[in-house]
């Protein structure tokens, strides 16, 4: 299999690391790709017409995309399982609010990659700014045991804030989200694939 | 369960579709809400910290969002079979994604106008947003016909729920023109009795 991949995206990053959790990632060669919404020409859009990544080529040559399609494909044909048969729904949820929390975290990457100084908004990312703090802190007071996809995304959304918005210091006020990163952040999946450049 | 909506959310009519095709329409209550990025305004911030619809709260179990979850988990709970098994399963979610990927660059686009001083709305993103969708549209008439036709998926419900959101926020970009085959799709899946009870309002 052919993963479109780029070590910065946490969307990217959150596929490797459950192909790395379910032994998958042996079958999977890299394909670097790099681009974003107003420049996206190194992106494969022959394989996703959204310019997006991850997209994962299968041997068959079917294209999977987005992110969500792929780990549940991966989930289904490795092990153990990240996605529990019998109750998957709340798993699927909890992976769904980390990749809110990214979107909102890339939207806001992307409002200063792609303007000139003078067409940002403040307001706009701030109002990103928002959705991410509201989804820490519906975290902190209950951060779920276990491991699972959702943890796999969580840690992955918490990893490109420190990223890209360190400055915005999310550990503050979160002691229980910090100590928990901190602790999962040991696991090989996640140290083989910090984000970077 | 309670499923937090609006009349105008494409992601929700996806959510409405399937719980009427899929006789499930009256296990629902619905909870109007609203909001933006800027303003979360009455959308169920509580239960969905991203401030988003739709959000569905269940009798005995977690609530859950997004609308793929949604809908998945509503074709599980009366076992409707809009995805498929084996292979063809994977194609259909791709599908599906490729519906909720021309959502969310129209959405974009939207909020650029909507959302932001007229000097702050950036052209070059408005276009950026634009290329993704025309790009998935052409990809949908050239290799996914075959998906759009025959018995119901969820592929199809996505799709034609994004096609209605183009008719209502971008018609004057006519994304009909050089695709006839999506164009016959959408005027035939847009007569379906769980099509015309969602048409967008306002």
């Amino acid at each position: 299999m052919i993963l479109h991949d780029n070590p910065a995206s946490p969307f990217c990053r959150k596929v490797q690391v459950l192909a790395r959790e379910t032994g998958q990632m042996d079958q999977i060669e890299l394909a670097y790709a790099v681009g974003s919404p107003t420049a996206p020409d190194k992106m494969p859009t022959a394989q996703n017409p959204l310019g997006k990544i991850p997209a994962l080529i299968l041997d068959d040559g079917t294209a999977l995309y987005d992110s969500r399609v792929i780990t549940r494909y991966l989930a289904d044909h490795g092990s153990p399982a990240m996605v529990p048969a019998d109750t998957p729904y709340p798993v699927l949820a909890r992976e769904a609010l980390a990749d809110g929390i990214m979107d909102a975290a890339v939207l806001m990457v992307y409002e200063v990659r792609c303007r000139p100084e003078h067409e940002r908004s403040a307001d706009w990312v701030e109002g990103q700014w928002t959705k991410v703090i509201r989804g820490l802190d519906s975290i902190e007071g209950s951060v779920p045991a276990g491991f699972d996809l959702g943890h796999i995304a969580l840690a992955c959304a918490l990893g490109y804030l420190d990223f890209r918005h360190d400055d915005r210091n999310w550990r503050g006020g979160r002691p229980n989200l910090a100590a928990w990163f901190e602790e999962v952040s040991k696991r090989d999946s996640l140290k083989a694939t910090e984000p970077h450049v | 369960m309670r499923l937090y909506s609006s009349p105008t959310s494409p992601y929700v009519r996806k959510v409405h579709v399937v719980l009427r095709e899929t006789e499930q329409w009256d296990d629902v209550e619905m909870a109007p809400s609203g909001g933006t990025p800027l303003d979360s305004g009455t959308n169920p911030v509580a239960l969905n910290p991203l401030g988003k619809i739709p959000t569905l709260e269940r009798d005995n179990g977690a609530t859950i969002y997004d609308s793929r979850v949604i809908c998945r988990f509503l074709d599980d709970r009366v076992q409707a079979g809009l995805y498929a098994t084996g292979a063809r399963q994977w194609e259909l979610l791709t599908l599906e994604a490729t519906a909720d990927g021309i959502l969310d660059a129209v959405i974009l686009m939207v909020y650029e106008r909507r959302l932001r001083p007229e000097d702050k709305q950036f052209q070059p993103w408005i276009d950026g947003q634009w290329r993704k969708v025309e790009t998935a549209l052409d990809t949908l008439e050239r290799r996914w016909m075959s998906h759009l036709s025959g018995k119901l998926n969820i592929g199809q419900i996505a799709i034609g729920c994004a096609l209605g959101y183009l008719d209502l926020r971008f018609e004057d970009r006519n994304w009909r023109k050089g695709r006839d085959d999506l164009a016959k799709f959408y005027d035939t899946f847009s007569q379906r009795d769980s099509m015309i009870a969602t048409v967008p309002q306002g």
